[in-house]
Order: C-alpha cells, then structure tokens, then sequence
C-alpha cells in the first residue's frame, strides 16, 4: 500500500500514544518507589527529591522475600511437573491411539468443557476438597492450578500431536520401540514447541494467580508472591509507599522474563485464543 | 499404532487426567450447586433449605447492583475492547517504523498480575492520592470519585481492565489481518477503494472469526475480573461498586454464608453461560 508522508506521521504519532498510554502506570509506579510516604500522599505530582531508597528497604524488612519466591517456585515447578506428565499421556491416548471413536470423542468433549469454567465457582468447593483429602499448606494449591490447565493442554496437546504423522509411530515399532521409548524418545522431542507454549502459559498463569491462593493459604510462610503483594493493606495503616516497592518487586521478574522471551509468551498466550 | 492401543495403556494413561479433572473441576461444580440449595456456616453439616437461597437472591438489592455493575463493566469493554483494540490492530499493523517495539511495549500489562494491575491503577484513579485527580486540579477542572464513589468505579474498573487486555486483543486481532491475502488487499487499492471502504467490506468480513473469539474473551473475561475490583475500591462504599464475582467472594469468604454463597457463584456462572449463549446465537442468525 502506498501511503503518503503526512498519513504515515499521524499514524506514526497515534502509534506513540497508544504505546504512552501503556506504559505510563508502570513509569509512574517506578517514579512513586523512591516517593516518602508522605509524599505520596501530600504532593502528588511532585518528583522524588532524590533516589529514596527506604520503601524497598521497608518492604524487604516486613516481607520475607526469598520465602514468597521461594514458595512460588516451589508450587510452580511441582504443578507444572505433574500436569505436563499427565496431560501429555492422556492426549497422547486421544490424538494417536486407535479406539472407540464415541467414547473418544466424549472424552475429549469432557476435558475441553473446563474452557467454559469460571474458577471463582470452584474456590471454596475445591477449599472443602483439600481438607477432606487433607492436604496442607501450599501443597493445597497443586491439585487445582493442575486441574484448572488440563482443558487448555488438552486442547494445545491434542491439536499439535494429530498433526505428526502416524508413520513415525508405525517406524518406532517396527524398529523395536516400545511405548515408553516411543514417548520418550521420539515424539516428546518432535513436541518441544507445544511444550514450550504450555509451559509459559501456565508459569504466567501460577505465578498471578491470586483467587485460589488467597482461600487455600492461611499462614504467611505458605505465603506466594501475588499473596504478598496483598500484604500491605489491611494492615493498621496503609503503607503506600510499601506496596509500591513490593510490587514492583514482583513485577520486575515477570519483565524481565517477558523481554527475554517476548515471541514465545506472546505465542503462548494468544494460542489458545486462537485455536479455540 | 493399534498395535500399542491395549486396553489397559489406553485406561492407564487417561486416568490421571480425568481422576484429577473430576475431582478438582466437575465435582465441585457439583458441590457448588449443591451448597446453593442449604444453609451453611461451616460448622456442622449444611442444612438444606430447598430454594430459600435462590429467593433471598431475587429480593436482594445488593445482589441486583453487582448485578448491574457487571453489565456496566461488560457492555463498556465490549465496546472498548471490540472496536478500539481493532482499529489499534490496524494501525499497528501498517509497517511503521519501531511498530514492533511499541507492540512488544503495548502487550505488557498482559502479563502483569492482576493483582498488581489493581494496585497500579490505585495510584491513578484515587480520589485522594491518585495522579488523575492531581492533574484535574492543577488545571482548574473539577476532580471526581473515579473510585470509591457511588457513580463512577464500575466505569473505572472496565478502563483498567481495557488497559491490562488492550495489547492482548490487538495481538489476536493482528493475527487475523496477516492471513488476509495482500493481492485483496492490492486489488481494492486498484479499484479506488477508500481506507474505510476497505476495511468496512474486505478487512471487517475477513476477520468475522477474530471478533467471535474476542467477543467470547471478552465476556468470559469479564466474569474473571476480582483483584482490580478489591485493591481499587473493595466493593465499596457500601458495596455500590461490588461486582457478581467479588459478591459471591465477600458473601463466602469474608462473611462465612456458605449456602448463600455459593447461590450466587452458580446464578453469576449460568449468567456468563447465557450471555455466551445469546452472543453465539445472534452471530449465528446475522450469518443464515
């Protein structure tokens, strides 16, 4: 399309304020951080005088940060392990494994239903559930961050693993492969793109999640990041300062981790969008 | 591959999936309904009321006003993030000069928690301490109660939620311009069609799936929102600004009316349901 200068400036200048309108909360967040309380308050508009770093120091000191990463961590990598191991076999069996087409599909149809599933019905029948399987503590939280991301990785799974040829399976066997190895070995390492997709998304997913975690935790050492970021308020006084410092503190790894692998997340996320 | 479909690998590699999926998704739907129907402290054994619960919802005023909030929230995203985010997608997905940076930039507040995004916009919006308010007054304009106010937090609530999805929508929204062929593109230029023309009758029909899935994301979307309705105003004052989600939150969990509760997390799931239901079938009857 040939466009004249003038149109592509406009263009180019609305382009620059959509993308201002993004990013200012954050730039105005990071400018507040080195804000006194009573700044923040009492004067708005003004800059920081200079690079205050108290409400960071203070945050550090009322939170304990390794403990809140380390707890998101830990549930992170324990969730992802089980639903990546769980949901790849049961998609395996429905993408390339030849059996009733009916009951097939009704399977498939079952898992795909959980799309339409809004969590906040689940939140305190699912609360009922851990107590009365008694599971404790942050370890609450796996069963349902794995269960609320099998629709999605049914969906991703099935739809990638239909597409690989059924010779490969047909090659595998006849060179003496068993179905371990035919996972394992073949077509796990075909499917490292798909896993990629699942495994960002759903790290984003835990690592925000805050409805499940605010009804499943109880003591502030079981605490996750998005529960720290809650911390602050509610408390005798409200810290502004405080709350900034440490949300800042959590959102700079997520940033962090966004620019280094901006295509994927964006793939990620958008995936299933599309696909569905 | 039916050499390796033995009844008992298919059986034994679909059962941790739906063990875990039944337990943790569909039962507790089940127990959702269930709870809807008794009254329940949490202590002892849940009374069963019949629809008691289902009848106090109907005379309830609070229940009417999140009501009405979530609508307010739904139609203004709907229109923000269905006709603005799509016009946004076309013009960042002319070649300008640093568009994929200003993407990259614009895609952000997606990733952001929730959470976090309440927080932020805390900081804008507050009546007191919030920059908008500050600007207003520098300038010699009147400031309002963007949040915690009686008239204007559903409308605040819906822009932070345009501003955390605006980059998610237009990312979608892009994927469905590339796979427009350019030569449709080309062949209307030749034959003098005006940019609005091209897009009112090849861009706009050609992208009729990229709407449906966003409309679906969008009124899904909004049944989701609860952290930037409890950071921003909590659902005050006097629970004017509550929304279904944080009303059927704050009636389980903060006052412990588990049977009422749960009433109200089913009533606002069937709602979501229907509203997707009414949005397919008045697309589904524009295309007959």
């Amino acid at each position: 399309m040939v466009q004249s200068g003038k149109k592509r400036s406009v263009m180019t200048l609305l382009m620059i304020v959509i993308t201002i309108f993004a990013v200012f909360p954050f730039a105005w967040m990071i400018m507040l951080s080195f804000k006194g309380n009573n700044d923040i308050m009492l004067h708005p508009l003004s800059f920081p005088k200079s690079l205050d770093f108290s409400n960071y120091k203070n945050a550090l000191s009322t939170l304990n940060y390794p403990q809140l990463y380390g707890n998101t961590f830990l549930i992170c990598i324990i969730s992802m392990a089980i639903e990546l191991v769980v949901t790849f076999m049961s998609s395996f069996v429905l993408a390339r494994m030849t059996f009733n087409r009916k009951i097939k599909s009704l399977v498939y149809g079952y898992l795909i239903l959980g799309l339409s599933i809004s969590p906040f019905i689940l939140l305190f029948p699912v609360y009922r559930i851990s107590v009365l399987l008694h599971i404790s503590g942050k370890l609450r939280l796996v069963f349902p961050y794995v269960a609320t991301s099998i629709s999605f990785n049914t969906l991703l799974f099935t739809g990638y693993l239909k597409k690989l040829p059924a010779e490969i399976d047909e090659a595998a066997i006849i060179d003496g492969c068993n179905l371990f190895d035919l996972i394992t070995k073949v077509i796990i390492p075909m499917s490292k793109p798909v896993i990629a997709t699942i495994v960002i998304f759903n790290v984003l997913y835990i690592w925000n999640e805050y409805p499940f975690a605010s009804v499943m935790l109880r003591d502030v050492t079981d605490y996750t990041l998005s529960m720290g970021a809650s911390f602050f308020k509610g408390k005798y006084s409200v810290d502004y300062g405080g709350i900034i410092a440490s949300s800042i503190m959590m959102i700079v790894p997520e940033l962090i981790f966004y620019g280094i692998f901006q295509r994927n997340i964006v793939e990620g996320m958008t995936a299933g969008a599309v696909k569905g | 591959m039916y050499w390796l479909s033995k009844k008992r690998n298919i059986i034994g590699m679909l059962i941790p999936t739906l063990v875990i999926y039944t337990i943790f998704i569909i039962l507790p739907i089940g127990m959702a309904v269930f709870y809807s129907f008794t009254k329940y402290s949490g202590i002892g054994k849940p009374d069963f009321i019949g629809a008691a619960n289902y009848i106090r919802l109907f005379k309830d005023h609070i229940f009417w006003v999140s009501f009405k909030n979530t609508i307010i929230i739904l139609a203004v995203d709907f229109a923000l993030l269905m006709v603005a985010a799509f016009f946004a997608a076309i013009l960042l997905n002319n070649r300008l000069i640093g568009a994929n940076f200003c993407k990259a930039l614009i895609f952000s507040p997606a990733i952001i928690a929730p959470i976090i995004v309440g927080i932020i916009w805390v900081y804008i919006l507050d009546p007191k301490i919030g920059i908008l308010n500050a600007v207003l007054k520098s300038i010699g304009l009147p400031s309002h109660l963007w949040i915690g106010g009686p008239v204007l937090s559903p409308y605040s609530i819906a822009f932070i939620y345009f501003w955390q999805q605006l980059g998610y929508i237009i990312t979608i929204y892009i994927a469905g311009l590339k796979m427009i062929p350019t030569d449709v593109i080309e062949a209307s230029t030749i034959d003098g069609a005006s940019d609005w023309q091209r897009i009112r009758y090849i861009i706009f029909p050609m992208m009729k799936p990229q709407i449906s899935t966003v409309a679906i994301l969008v009124i899904t979307g909004v049944f989701k929102i609860f952290e930037i309705v409890q950071q921003t105003t909590n659902g005050g004052p006097n629970h004017m600004s509550e929304t279904l989600v944080t009303y059927s939150y704050s009636t389980t969990f903060s006052r412990s009316e588990y049977g009422y509760g749960m009433c109200l997390a089913t009533i606002t799931f069937v709602v979501s349901l229907i509203i997707v239901a009414i949005y397919s079938r008045a697309v589904r009857s524009k295309e007959d």
